[in-house]
């Protein structure tokens, strides 16, 4: 792999540390010029979407290597470096990060107590996720990976549902388990490195791990990516985090937050422990298909829309798991096509949730019913983002689920046709839940005269909602540039298998 | 011989010596005089940063003091090194800090204040005497000095019962390490013959002489006997059970102090005199250090899971990072202090743990003084050191609670903070030396802490005040505060320099220096 | 050899024996003539009151931490008067500059407890 940077500046960093300036400006605003931090906020998270852009407009897609790289020597004595670029892994990843932090902020309006705290925590967050997805030194991987990981607890935590305590709580320690390990492996991989000490993936990648140390070096990243995901039997943080975050929180959790651990899984176990990776492929098939069954089956059993919508998530999110260690072209195509739509869907589903929660401040499905009546634009809006989610043709989801149950095939049919089951029960759950929802006689008088949609919460959701017909009708947008970095991956792999 | 360049680079311990002695005085015949607290703790800070000022001036210099008249070429009974500078300067800006914190504390709350400015000043003394201390003698004389001031202090709330019972505890388990440690070395010196530290390395240089025959029943006992003595003063477990009480009952500034300056000093003397006396041995003193470091984290981590009280809790928090910080000395690399500098290939390791520990003590001395800076102002302010005392404290101190925040983030390790760098260092030590074991508990010890630190986090972040009227810190605090947040964010994102400092301090630590 | 030492024997012996000869002696001799006064414990003074747990007053404490330091001092002094001609000679006046600083250490320590007040009995 190489590394290049072609505009000769650093453009990315200023990508990266912009929501941080940004987070710096308004600590300086009095808290009480509440509607002078939100603009501020959406303002930046904006300014930031539209820098990320740029990056997707200046990719180059035959490039093999990492673009747009900064590089700078934290330090010396041990080959430390603050090193970022993008790929065509991360790309997406990068321009679905600054997107989704956008539209939480969008979708944060109703949040009325501190909000300069919560904005500035937004804010810091946006700046950890987008480290994550560009850090190439696995020194500065961790600095990024952590410091995304502390004001989502707050962001659960302060602002967050009834058993917030508890959730946050819980979300920390299950994450902190995993990256602590993950911190082990990290030194003890950078350390051993025969030419002297390095934390440079790039570096890293030449020079094979010996088998023995690889297997433990593997389970030490893939347990800390694992809980992210999160992997069956790791994912119980998942519903209570997900639950008790306030709307914007969910929207980050599961819209970029869980995509740090499939990414991860890409970007650095593949690579760094091949022979690994091949030996405990089908065991992590096995789990991301059990995953993909009990998370669809709990989902049908939930009474209240969130916690549906987050059991969808480990389904879902064993999907992603399932294509890349079916370790081919269309797994690993699929699986990035897949980690955009779950982003954009289940994005899109939990602000819907939200806007819903809002007026009648419950979830119970008990509680609604026919609202198709009273609110019908809404009505059309979830059922756009439940069909994505479900994978209709000509929406965004088909191409990811299509793809990576391909993948799944071309490496042991048996995980392609359990996958496919999974479908079927993601169409039974949602679809039983819309149903109930929307349609039938109104049972509870308070559903007869909701408030519509204002333009702020139109405005909010339709981008993510368009992006599911664009990408539906035209998903090489994702899976153009994405190709020779997929291919670059499985030689790495060793499993390369021509994707044309 | 004692020569004019000895009171030179004794310098630094004249000033803090004459100064203190100093105060004490000037408060005797100022009695009168209404202002004459404010005055003396600007005195006594310009001693300190004087001795802090003649400290950084000897960085560099390697020169044995103190040297026998009959053989003038031996080594003396006090070194001025690198890694004496190192600690003095650690000791001298831990006190400095605390004072800033705790002019006005010390103001509202106790009486006989100038005893307090001397007290301190003589405890910093003793901390630096045993930074440098290369004689057996010299070594105990100093942590017994140390030993002193600290029961003093911690009892120095005279009609508070815990602040006598904390007082009377440490003393009396004091007492008996110090007996035990005074038994190890005479061990150590009745099989070596001699008490000079570097003496007794050149007598073991080949422990053939030892290992293997009847002698080697004595040396393991008295590593053992000294450990004692070293662990009491930086509350190892089994030595830990005084902290606790002493934490609690002292006055918030003084367990500030005993946090932190004690256990650096005390982490001092544990390196010099094993690596620097010990070499031959350390396979056997770092086996012990494995065992004691993984019982220490995991103790000091469980039983601070049940605290309700701040001060207790961040006792049993501070075993428990003293613990990791012996991660650091379990992964001590031999090689390096005997002059190879880090990181040049072969026998140079990439990271040394003896420089993680300094590494991890300079962390730990910011973050957790900036912790207990926040404690002291909570105490002071609102009365209180309990964990309710601390609910909502995001509306009445925003900035206070930002930075303790911080400071908690960097005692569990969260980048990018200065903990981070320090667990960092002792861990890839740990690595380096294939202790793969005592790096995962370390690791998952900072899961368990996890617990405990967020539950203050909560009750400040997530708790309603009960009395929201604003906590307003005084100057002095605010300056403190503003120390401790700007080196443990400086060390964390710009750790180089640091880095580096660390390891020159280390560098020919365990080498006499003929000159 | 022995017969160096035999005199300590003699003294031993006669140390040993000289308490209870007298004793005895004054025992033969006096004139016997008990009654009830006589007979208890203090035959002259007063009757004690309460119990011998008597709370003693601090200052004894204070005389006697007083008295401890001077006591070492001297026994500190004393070797480096017997060893101080010799030292002035290998080292110049720098032997008498260092105890100068050691009693001046202690001399603060005395100004410290004289003008605290623990010299005075109240």
């Amino acid at each position: 792999m190489t590394a290049t940077n072609t505009f000769g500046a650093p453009v990315l960093s200023l990508l990266i540390f912009l929501p941080l300036l940004g987070a710096v400006g308004i600590s300086f605003i009095n808290r009480r010029n509440v509607g002078v931090i939100r603009y501020a906020t959406l303002g930046v998270t904006l300014v930031t979407f539209l820098w990320s852009l740029q990056f997707y407009f200046n990719f180059d897609w035959n490039n093999q290597g990492m673009q747009f790289v900064d590089r700078l020597v934290w330090l010396p004595s041990l080959g430390v470096q603050y090193l970022v670029g993008i790929d065509g892994i991360s790309l997406p990843m990068v321009v679905l990060t600054t997107l989704l932090t956008a539209v939480a902020v969008g979708a944060s309006w109703p949040v009325e107590t501190r909000v300069k705290e919560y904005m500035i925590l937004m804010l810091v967050l946006e700046t950890g996720m987008l480290g994550v997805f560009t850090a190439i030194d696995l020194f500065a991987f961790f600095v990024f990976w952590e410091a995304a990981l502390v004001p989502m607890y707050f962001l659960i935590g302060v602002w967050g549902g009834p058993r917030r305590v508890y959730a946050s709580v819980k979300f920390i320690l299950y994450t902190m388990a995993g990256s602590s390990l993950m911190l082990i492996a990290i030194l003890a991989l950078g350390l051993s490195h025969a030419g002297g000490p390095t934390f440079d993936l790039l570096e890293l990648v030449r020079q094979p791990v010996p088998p023995g140390t690889q297997a433990l070096l593997f389970w030490a990243f893939a347990l800390a990516f694992a809980v992210k995901v999160p992997l069956f039997p790791l994912h119980t943080w998942l519903p209570d985090a997900h639950v008790e975050a306030p709307t914007a929180g969910s929207i980050i959790l599961a819209g970029v937050l869980l995509k740090m651990g499939t990414y991860g899984l890409m970007r650095f176990n593949l690579p760094l422990f091949p022979d690994a990776s091949r030996q405990f492929a089908p065991l992590f098939a096995i789990l991301a298909i059990i995953g993909i069954i009990y998370g669809a089956w709990v989902a049908f059993a939930q009474r209240d829309v969130k916690s549906l919508v987050a059991f969808s998530s480990v389904s879902h999110m064993g999907f992603i798991v399932l294509g890349i260690f079916a370790l081919n072209a269309q797994g690993l195509n699929g699986a990035v096509m897949y980690m955009v739509n779950h982003g954009l869907s289940t994005g899109a589903l939990f602000l819907l949730v939200g806007y819903i929660y809002e007026r009648r401040h419950t979830r119970e499905l008990s509680a609604f019913g026919g609202i198709w009546a009273t609110m019908p634009l809404y009505a059309v809006l979830f059922l756009i983002a439940m069909l994505s989610s479900v994978g209709l043709p000509g929406l965004n989801g088909f191409v990811g689920e299509f793809l990576t149950v391909l993948g799944a095939f071309r490496a042991n049919p048996i995980w392609a046709a359990f996958a496919a089951l999974g479908l079927i029960l993601g169409a039974v759950y949602l679809f039983t839940m819309f149903q109930r929802v929307f349609f039938g006689p109104i049972t509870d008088t308070h559903n007869e005269h909701l408030e519509p949609l204002n333009l702020r919460e139109i405005l909010v959701a339709a981008p993510l909602l368009i992006l599911m017909f664009v990408l539906g009708i035209y998903p090489n947008l994702v899976l153009g540039p994405l190709q020779t970095t997929v291919a670059q991956v499985l030689q790495m792999v060793g499993t390369a298998v021509a994707l044309r | 011989m004692v020569s004019g360049l000895d009171f030179q680079l004794f310098l630094p311990e004249t000033i803090l010596l004459v100064g203190g002695i100093a105060v004490l005085i000037a408060d005797l015949f100022l009695r009168e005089r209404a202002d004459r607290e404010t005055n003396l703790a600007w005195v006594s800070l310009a001693i300190l940063v004087a001795a802090l000022v003649a400290s950084a001036a000897q960085y560099g210099v390697s020169e044995s003091l103190f040297r026998s008249s009959a053989d003038p070429v031996a080594p003396g009974a006090f070194v001025v090194d690198g890694f004496t500078t190192f600690f003095r300067i650690i000791a001298i800006l831990t006190t400095i800090i605390v004072f800033l914190a705790s002019v006005e504390y010390v103001r509202g709350r106790t009486a006989f204040r100038g005893e307090f400015f001397a007290l301190m000043i003589f405890s910093t003394l003793a901390m630096t005497l045993m930074a440098g201390s290369t004689d057996l003698v010299m070594v105990i004389i100093s942590l017994e000095f140390l030993s002193i001031t600290s029961y003093i202090l911690t009892g120095y709330l005279r009609g508070n019962v815990k602040s006598n019972e904390g007082a009377v505890k440490y003393f009396l388990y004091g007492s008996i390490t110090t007996a035990i440690t005074f038994y190890g070395a005479s061990l150590l010196f009745g099989v070596a013959g001699s008490t000079n530290l570097y003496d007794i390395a050149a007598r073991f240089a080949d422990p053939t002489a030892i290992i293997g025959t009847p002698l080697m029943s004595l040396v393991l006992p008295a590593i053992i006997f000294l450990l004692a003595g070293f662990g009491f003063k930086i509350a190892l477990v089994p030595f830990h059970q005084w902290s606790p009480d002493a934490y609690e009952g002292a006055p918030t500034p003084v367990t500030a102090f005993l946090s932190v300056g004690p256990k650096a000093a005390g982490f001092a003397m544990l390196l010099r005199v094993f690596a620097v006396a010990l070499p031959e041995f350390t396979h056997e003193w770092a086996a012990l250090m494995i065992g004691v470091a993984m019982v220490t984290m995991t103790l000091g981590n469980i039983v601070a899971l049940s605290q309700t009280n701040v001060k207790r809790l961040l006792a049993y928090s501070s075993i428990a990072q003293a613990g990791y910080m012996l991660i650091g000395v379990a992964g001590v690399s031999v090689a390096n202090i005997a002059g190879i500098a880090p990181g040049e290939g072969g026998a140079g390791l990439a990271i040394d743990g003896t420089a993680g520990v300094l590494l991890y003590i300079l962390a730990y001395l910011f973050t957790n003084l900036g912790l207990f800076i926040g404690v002291i102002a909570v105490d002071y302010l609102a009365g209180s050191d309990t964990l309710p005392g601390y609910a909502g404290l995001l509306r009445r101190a925003p900035f206070l609670t930002v930075a303790m925040t911080i400071f908690f983030l960097s005692l569990v390790g969260i980048p990018p903070t200065a903990g981070f760098i320090g667990k960092f260092w002792v861990f890839g030590a740990a690595i380096q030396n294939q202790l793969f074991a005592l790096a995962a508990v370390g690791a998952i010890n900072g899961v368990i802490s996890v617990v405990y630190y967020f539950r203050i986090l909560k009750q400040m972040w997530y708790e309603a005040p009960a009395d929201p009227t604003p906590l307003r810190l005084p100057g002095t605090m605010n300056a403190a505060l503003w120390i401790c947040l700007s080196l443990t964010l400086l060390i964390g994102l710009f750790p180089a320099p640091f880095i580096e400092f660390a390891n020159q301090s280390i560098h020919m630590l365990g080498v006499f220096v003929r000159s | 050899m022995l017969a160096e030492w035999s005199f300590v024997g003699v003294f031993l012996v006669i140390a040993l024996a000289f308490p209870p000869l007298g004793l005895v002696t004054a025992w033969l001799l006096r004139p016997k003539r008990p009654g009830p006064i006589k007979k208890s414990t203090y035959e002259c003074g007063l009757e004690t009151v309460g119990d011998t747990w008597v709370q003693f007053k601090v200052q004894y404490y204070i005389y006697a931490l007083i008295f401890v330091i001077f006591d070492i001092e001297i026994a500190f002094l004393l070797p480096w008067a017997v060893a101080h001609m010799g030292l002035s000679a290998a080292q110049g006046i720098l032997p008498l500059i260092e105890v100068v600083i050691f009693v001046g250490i202690l001399v603060a320590g005395l100004m410290y407890a004289w003008r605290k007040g623990a010299l005075e009995w109240i």
